[in-house]
């Protein structure tokens, strides 16, 4: 789940968005003053419900919510990659472990209880007695098995549809023979019907959080095996809502809460996914009324707020209080490559780092919505330590003061640094934002943009000397903010950056079970990261979201995840014709 | 006839082959690996890589990837999706009626409102409905195809409902809905589609007529006393409409192959953006095989227009005559 991952298709989205910028701006203005007008003028034409209702406290019954999503790859938990699939999946599905959305922790779903060994493992999960998958037939922990197993052969038994996420599943001991001989994993082992054993490889006392994700789901064999084909288009989970007909692409996805789920009962009869090629029309299908959640546009983030209103938490939709800005597990960043001879310097680094005024990057080209980011680990998080990198903070003069002392003195004898970046992702804007920042220092810049595969290209072979980067969580955990983005061995490490002493602290945390003391330690750990600057953390990806003014209680968390469990729709008032 | 229809199939052959390579050799030329992609901005799975690259025959010389590809589109196999294991076929089955669907409808509203009001403003040249005609015209002309779409959106979807209380509306979005039957949904997209092209015949139609009617022999036919309804239909529309009829025809070959603004702007689920975010993903199965099937369409329809000229036209004639 990485920012743009399911890609180039968001990405074209947002180009298109870029050239019709102005004329949105004049609509969505002529479109207020008619609202304006309609409420002035028609008495009784439009009801506006957070006026005339007093939130009752009992949540209604009933209704389907639409949902804004853009054409998922996959909705089968084994290749569910981004945020879109995972979001139908989610619904459809229970992991072993959920997230809460408020607390930040992990709480059971299909799994009642769970207990590691001692260095974390061996870890026992305990099922919910009496769960039935939508055909009737009953959870266990063979499902779980063959589910695990599904995904971590596939490599070797599907090799053209292998699993992108399987990934997820390689702290499990045999993953690797698993995807290239296609045996199936020793460490997954079902003790009884209602007893699943995983054993990993190596110490992590995370591992409840990773389990949350959708690709932790049971599946049933028979059903998969029947119809691989089918199964694909219309999964039989063991969530809280069934499919209702076969996913029919490029146009929805239905789902309908099922009567007998094991778990509480959504206040809501279904979830209509609606898909669209890009934000632009589903916001304008939620203007019309007929979506019921969707994306905001850029450049119509403030007009909505004056419209709509602003959620109070930034995560929760209510009436009257209808559009997210929350910040998101998920953050924007400058990586420096390291081995380059001019950003090898940390004293540079750290210069360009503090030299670059983060407000007015999140003011003027995020519109607010973002905030700037103080720490490589997003706000809202567990474990977030507010100010812990500090070469964040704008300091134009410490900046002077660390480029002359590196040998470069008001950036004399720098040689022009180059900035990468992807092309139709609106990272124009922050970049020619940094660079007249960087110009304060005397510094010149000139700008590469590349096609999105490109840029990933030159990143991921370090052929860069600066280049925007963005990373979203796979689990809200500090783990993985840090491990795969700085451990000196890991391909996703852009910068390069390698402190042997940090690998052996990210190991040590991974061992850690005591949770408080786990997160210590990776607060400690990004404080080390830090003081190397090896990337300039720049603002956290926030919601810009919106909700119809029928939605209660419903929560889009900071992973991007529409929790359709407690939502509750105010039911229609007699139509006012 | 029989040879000339035989001898433009058998031309086909060269053109799908030319076609099928310019398409391969490009694609291969566009950096960007289509499996890596798969990854998005995460490091993939060295095991997963080389699993999907050996499925899809990607790690193969190009030359052999091509002998192989042609070897089983002959069969009527064009493989599957990179990005989401589909085949081609079943996606190409999926979203293309809905791509023929929106180019009838179009083409519709072009031949009816732009032939039209092309001869009425030919019959009534410079009076006021001339002049209303060559002012739309030239605005439909100068407008983006998506602006147009967003303004009927608005005007038709938002609007509208709310000025009359979600009783009088359209769809805005889509193809299916519980509220409207299926027709319906087509409006708001065929008029916006349609808008440049209409504009367009309006124009040729107008011109044409205009040149026709003082021909000599239109003349001799009123001569004759036949009623002007006689001479327009009997004899000026004949000639007239010959390359209203060309540009028309070859507007329904562009529109078959796809439209990617509008089927952006109106949700609506056709191949056009299905190639259009193929290219993105770098998925080439579905770019090729979906390009290769449109290019066959319009090789077709281009066909059918040739031979219909030599109805329109007696003067058109493709006997072997000319050696």
């Amino acid at each position: 789940m990485l920012p743009y991952g399911p890609g180039t298709v968001r990405t074209a989205g947002k180009e298109a968005g870029v050239l019709t910028y102005r004329f949105r701006r004049t609509i969505a203005t002529a479109v207020v003053a008619a609202m304006v007008l309609s409420v002035l003028g028609l008495v009784g034409c439009q009801p506006a419900g957070q006026g005339d209702g007093e939130k009752s406290d009992e949540p209604a019954k009933g209704g389907t919510m639409t949902f804004f999503i853009v054409e998922p790859a996959f909705i089968d938990p084994y290749n569910a990659q981004e945020s879109e699939g995972v979001q139908v999946v989610q619904a459809v599905f229970d992991s072993l472990t959920a997230i809460d959305p408020i607390s930040g922790k992990a709480i059971p779903a299909a799994a009642a209880s769970w207990e590691p060994n001692a260095d974390a493992t061996v870890w026992t999960f305990k099922l919910v007695e009496g769960a039935k998958f939508h055909d009737g037939t009953p959870v266990t922990a063979k499902d779980f098995v063959y589910a695990f197993n599904r995904i971590a052969t596939s490599p070797n038994k599907i090799p053209d549809a292998a699993s992108e996420i399987a990934y997820h599943l390689s702290p499990i001991k045999g993953f690797d023979e698993a995807g290239e001989k296609g045996t199936d994993m020793a460490g997954v082992k079902a003790i009884d019907d209602m007893t699943l054993e995983i054993t990993l490889s190596y110490s992590w006392g995370d591992f409840a959080y990773v389990l949350a994700h959708p690709a932790f789901g049971p599946v049933p064999q028979a059903a998969v095996e029947k119809d691989p084909k089918a199964f694909a288009d219309m999964p039989v989970g063991n969530g809280p809502f069934k499919m209702a007909e076969p996913w029919k692409h490029d146009q929805y996805v239905k789902v309908v809460a099922d009567p007998d789920y094991y778990g509480d009962k959504p206040f809501i009869d279904g979830v209509d996914f609606t898909i669209f090629k890009d934000e632009e029309t589903a916001f304008r299908e939620f203007q019309a009324g007929t979506v019921d959640f969707t994306e905001i546009p850029q450049g119509q983030i403030q007009t909505s707020i004056e419209t709509y209103g602003e959620s109070k938490d930034g995560w929760t939709v209510n009436p009257g209080e209808q559009v997210l800005i929350g910040p998101e597990a998920a953050i924007y960043y400058y990586s420096f490559n390291v081995a380059d001879p001019v950003m090898k310097d940390v004293k540079v680094r750290q210069a360009l780092s503090m030299a670059i005024n983060r407000q007015a990057l999140a003011d003027t080209v995020y519109e607010g919505t973002r905030e700037p980011a103080d720490s490589f680990i997003p706000k809202g998080m567990l474990g977030y330590e507010p100010g812990i990198w500090p070469e964040t903070t704008y300091d134009l003069e410490g900046a002077k003061k660390l480029l002359a002392e590196a040998g470069y003195p008001e950036g004399k004898g720098l040689p022009e640094i180059k900035i990468n970046f992807n092309t139709g992702g609106g990272h124009e804007k922050p970049m020619e934002l940094i660079s007249s920042d960087w110009a304060k220092l005397g510094i010149k810049t000139k700008s590469e943009g590349l096609e999105f595969p490109q840029h990933i290209d030159k990143m991921q072979s370090h052929k860069y000397q600066v280049g925007r980067a963005g990373w979203i969580a796979d689990y809200p955990i500090m783990d993985n903010f840090t491990y795969p983005e700085f451990l000196s061995t890991s391909a996703d490490n852009w910068s390069g950056f390698k402190d042997l002493e940090v690998d052996a602290a990210l190991e040590k945390a991974r061992a850690t079970i005591d949770e408080d003391a786990r997160i210590k330690a990776y607060q400690d750990i990004e404080k080390k990261i830090a003081a190397a600057s090896p990337v300039a953390p720049l603002v956290w990806y926030a919601h810009r979201h919106v909700g119809s003014e029928r939605l209660n209680d419903f929560v889009y968390d900071n992973i991007g995840l529409g929790h359709f469990e407690k939502v509750w729709l105010t039911p229609e008032e007699p139509a006012s014709k | 006839m029989g040879q000339y229809i035989l001898r433009r199939l058998l031309q086909f052959i060269p053109v799908f082959l030319g076609v099928t390579l310019v398409l391969f050799v490009l694609t291969r030329v566009i950096p960007g690996d289509p499996v890596k992609l798969l990854a998005g901005e995460r490091s993939q799975d060295p095991v997963v890589y080389e699993a999907i690259t050996k499925a899809y025959g990607l790690d193969k010389p190009i030359l052999v990837q091509y002998v192989n590809y042609l070897g089983s589109i002959v069969k009527g196999d064009f493989g599957q999706s990179i990005a989401t294991s589909r085949e081609v076929t079943t996606i190409f089955k999926e979203k293309y009626p809905y791509t023929v669907k929106l180019a009838l409808a179009a083409i519709f509203v072009e031949i009816i409102i732009g032939i039209g009001a092309g001869v009425i403003s030919a019959l009534r040249p410079y009076s006021f409905l001339d002049a209303l005609v060559t002012l739309s015209t030239s605005v439909l002309v100068s407008l983006p195809v998506f602006w147009l779409g967003m303004l009927l959106q608005y005007f038709f979807g938002i609007w509208l409902k709310r000025w009359t209380g979600a009783t009088l509306y359209l769809p805005i979005s889509g193809a299916h809905s519980a509220t409207f039957p299926d027709w319906v949904h087509l409006i708001l997209p065929a008029v916006t589609l349609a808008s440049v092209s209409t504009a367009y015949a309006a124009r040729i139609m107008r011109s044409q007529l205009l040149e026709v009617q003082g021909q000599d022999y239109v003349r001799t036919a009123y001569a004759k006393g036949l009623s002007s309804r006689a001479v327009l239909w009997g004899h000026s529309m004949k000639n007239a409409l010959i390359p209203v009829v060309t540009f028309v025809a070859l507007d329904l070959g562009a529109m078959l192959s796809g439209a990617i603004l509008t089927e952006t702007v109106f949700n609506w689920p056709g191949i056009g953006y299905t190639i259009f975010s193929a290219i993105g993903k770098r998925d080439w199965p579905v770019v090729i095989g979906s390009t290769i099937i449109v290019t066959l369409v319009f090789m077709v329809i281009n066909l059918v227009v040739d031979i219909g000229y030599a109805f329109l036209d007696p003067r058109i004639r493709y006997d072997e005559s000319k050696a």
